[in-house]
């Protein structure tokens, strides 16, 4: 499989490289939908030109991107190029090694469920064949990196792409079952942008699940492996928060970047849900509505990993999407991300869905444009595909979560449920 | 002698001021508000009769009613009824126009503190021996001047822009003239010294308008500035006429209104006050023969400067300081720290037994 791979790593740079040279870089720089004001590369570079004038890049609203940004592009920003190619190359060349992986461990289920004769009669067509899972890896590496909203979102320079790095760095460390590793990067990945703290859980379960310790709350086993990876989490997020420090030598920092993310002051429209609902909200109710949207992020973790104890992966990938549709500051670089996993698993609608999301994909710039520069449009509009956008996110993981279910309560059901006399009965999702 | 044409000479810089400026400012638009543009422009006509450069008048006007598509005669402004006077000439220079007419460039121009970008017809560049006349005129009340229909300036806001003024050593004495309704309120707050300030109405009072002209459809003038205007009309560059029969102007026969006037801050008596050091420019000049030697030093070298027109301005001050390019550098124990911590990391996840190969 080295040789697939190579060849399309060959033609996501070239994709890349050949956009970096021409006139649109400049323009997809600029939209809205790729770069946010977390993510965007003119703030990074106004942020370190500050910092050569002396002053710190935190002072003003500029620059909300955390000092190991500062210093990684201190160094690189002449390469900054290379650096987003070879992130994308990071991302895709871990998702395959996940996907390797995750693909062997579900094969050895399987073979263990099979011996056990766990499966019912008529399921043969829902187990999964080697055969047919071969190039699933190849297809998930495919799936990021000719997305065009990665290949958008790596040309515009966002370090929405370096984000991405580090979360798939930190399912390839956790799929591998290094607990030292994962917990750095998730610190890691936490420090970046908050959010990636609900992939926590998911990271647990499967290490917990792959050393084989019960998960269960009464055993002693499960609350010392907890207490150890909190342990190097949290020990891994303080020095990283210290580096920082010292780094610049003041906490404004934390303000800057985490204050940014939670409090949502800038209301520049991007795809996300925030900016509309907050630029009309009262004062006297915005810290509410603050902790409802902030925690809608958050509260999805406890439900899914009590429904998916068994399939951290997939609890993993639910948890990526929902950051990347409620995060305070979408952009489509997130939602490639979690794209990538599709082909792993099964989807019902993929036309409609498909349909509705390159729709509005095609729309957006279309109704910017309405509404900014030819002025006959207005904000609604533009909000208006937005929320269509997320419309149509929520159905596609709505609709993947429901055919996982699906295919695994066929799994244990059988296929063809019959009622108590025999006849044939249907499944209805309550 | 020497020691007469020094003291000529002393005289000759003995009445206070050595340049005049003027600033009129017209603050209402549309053309029912004719006669504001009117008032101001025959103020303007009468300044730069009297000797004012176009280089130092600012004329503010927030309407053109010369070429107004409701204008019967188009690019004329009439003062006169049956059309006598046209105060729109051929060169009248217009530096704030339309909207630019507005209360923060109104302040601006006062102060000074304008963009780097402001070109010099558009800025008030007076010094402290400045004799400044403002003009305004519009619609106001009390306490207040209506600006272009949606904003307003208020007397105190004009009593501190003329103590910014005073305090940046921008006049050495200032006339302030206002044609509106109540507009005894806005000189009412005034604290800054050496500032003589007329109104057409005391508070309470409306100023009223001349007489309409039926063909051109509008009033053509306001009562008090009509009447100042005809005594202008008589004052020449050399006239010796002074305030006091400024302040006679527009009685309240003529007027309907009581025309204020405000004369405390003023350190001279109005009496002694040349109508012409406010709305000419009248210059000394008196012959000599005798050389007076200005300069102190004996060696009569003159200071070479070769400075630039820009040095003079004040964003000579910014332009010239250049930031030390002193580029940041992330401190060594940090570098030093987020390495080891790397390097840690890595022989924790992949064994020490790749150490001894490096070692």
């Amino acid at each position: 499989m080295a040789a697939p791979l190579t060849l399309l790593l060959i033609v996501a740079v070239t994709i890349r490289a050949a956009l970096f040279r021409s006139t649109f870089a400049y323009w997809i720089a600029e939209r809205v939908e790729v770069v946010s004001p977390l993510t965007a590369w003119k703030r990074v570079v106004e942020g370190l030109a500050l910092l050569d004038l002396g002053v710190s890049p935190y002072a003003g609203d500029v620059f909300h991107e955390t000092p190991l940004i500062i210093y990684l592009f201190h160094f690189l920003v002449d390469y900054a190029e290379i650096t987003f190619i070879l992130a994308d190359i990071i991302v895709a060349v871990a998702f395959y090694y996940v996907v390797k992986d995750y693909n062997k461990q579900v094969f050895r289920k399987q073979k263990f469920a099979l011996e056990a004769d766990r499966y019912p009669a008529d399921c043969h067509e829902l187990v999964r064949t080697p055969k047919e899972m071969y190039y699933i890896p190849l297809k998930a590496a495919l799936f990021y990196l000719l997305n065009p909203f990665s290949v958008l979102s790596c040309v515009a320079k966002s370090t929405c792409c370096l984000n991405n790095a580090v979360v798939s760095l930190f399912i390839l460390a956790t799929v591998k079952g290094n607990m030292l590793l994962s917990a750095i990067f998730l610190a890691l990945a936490t420090y970046q942008s908050l959010y990636p703290l609900t992939l926590c859980v998911g990271a647990l379960l499967y290490l917990m699940q792959r050393q084989f310790i019960p998960v269960n709350a009464y055993r002693l086993s499960f609350w010392w492996f907890v207490a150890q990876y909190a342990f190097m989490y949290l020990g891994s997020l303080l020095v990283m928060v210290a580096l920082s420090f010292f780094l610049l030598g003041s906490w404004d920092f934390l303000p800057s970047v985490y204050g940014f993310i939670l409090s949502v002051p800038d209301l520049t429209p991007n795809v996300g849900l925030f900016w509309y609902f907050f630029a009309e909200m009262f004062e006297h109710f915005r810290l509410f509505f603050l902790c409802v949207f902030q925690i809608n992020v958050f509260v999805y973790t406890v439900p899914l990993a009590i429904k998916l104890k068994e399939h951290p992966v997939f609890l993993i990938f639910m948890q990526l999407a929902i950051i990347s549709i409620f995060k305070s500051y979408p952009t489509v670089g997130d939602i490639a991300l979690y794209m990538a996993f599709l082909p792993v698993w099964i989807l019902r609608n993929v036309f409609l869905v498909s349909c509705v999301l390159l729709m509005c994909s095609a729309l957006f710039p279309v109704l910017w444009h309405l509404w900014i520069n030819a002025g006959s449009a207005n904000a609604n509009f533009y909000f208006a595909i937005t929320l269509v956008f997320n419309i149509a996110q929520m159905l596609l993981v709505s609709d993947y979560f429901y055919a996982f279910l699906r295919r695994e309560h066929h799994l244990v059901h059988g296929l063809y449920p019959k009622k108590k006399d025999g006849s044939e009965a249907t499944l209805v999702l309550k | 002698s020497i020691g007469l044409a020094m003291n000529s000479a002393e005289q000759f810089f003995n009445s206070g001021h050595t340049n005049n400026w003027a600033i009129l400012a017209c603050t209402s638009r549309f053309w029912f508000n004719y006669r504001h543009v009117a008032n101001t422009l025959s103020v303007y006509r009468s300044v730069k009769r009297l000797g004012i450069p176009d280089s130092q008048i600012v004329l503010m006007l927030a309407d053109d009613m010369a070429c107004n598509h409701r204008n019967p005669k188009p690019a004329t402004v009439f003062s006169h009824k049956n059309m006598e006077l046209n105060v729109y000439g051929d060169d009248v220079e217009v530096d704030y126009r339309g909207y630019e007419v507005s209360v923060e460039n109104f302040l601006r121009v006062l102060t000074g503190r304008l963009p780097p970008s402001t070109p010099r017809s558009k800025r008030l560049l007076s010094d402290d021996r400045s004799n400044i006349l403002i003009y305004l005129t519009g619609h106001g009340g009390n306490g207040f001047l209506k600006f272009q229909d949606f904003e307003e300036i208020s007397n105190i806001e004009l009593a501190d822009a003329f103590e910014q003024m005073w305090q940046k050593r921008r006049y050495n004495e200032l006339l302030f003239i206002i044609d509106t309704c109540q507009g005894a309120s806005m000189y009412e707050r005034l604290y800054s010294p050496n500032i003589m300030a007329l109104a057409s109405s005391q508070i309470g009072e409306d100023s009223l308008s001349h007489q309409p002209d039926l063909a051109i459809g509008v009033h053509l003038m306001d009562r008090y500035t009509f009447y100042m205007l005809e005594f202008l009309e008589d004052i020449h560059p050399a006239s010796k006429t002074n305030m006091n029969d400024l302040f006679k102007v527009c009685p309240k026969s003529q007027c309907v209104s009581t025309p204020g006037r405000r004369t405390d801050l003023f350190q001279r008596d109005p009496g002694s006050v040349l109508i012409t050091d406010f709305f000419g420019s009248v210059r000394k000049v008196e012959i000599t023969v005798e050389t007076i030697n200005l300069t102190d030093s004996e060696s009569g070298e003159l200071q070479n400067e070769s400075r630039s027109y820009v040095d003079q301005l004040p964003v000579s001050e910014i332009i010239h300081q250049k930031p030390k390019q002193k580029d940041w550098h992330p401190p060594d124990g940090f570098i030093l720290g987020l390495w080891t911590l790397i390097l840690l990391v890595f022989f924790k996840t992949y064994g020490m037994k790749h150490l001894k190969h490096i070692l």
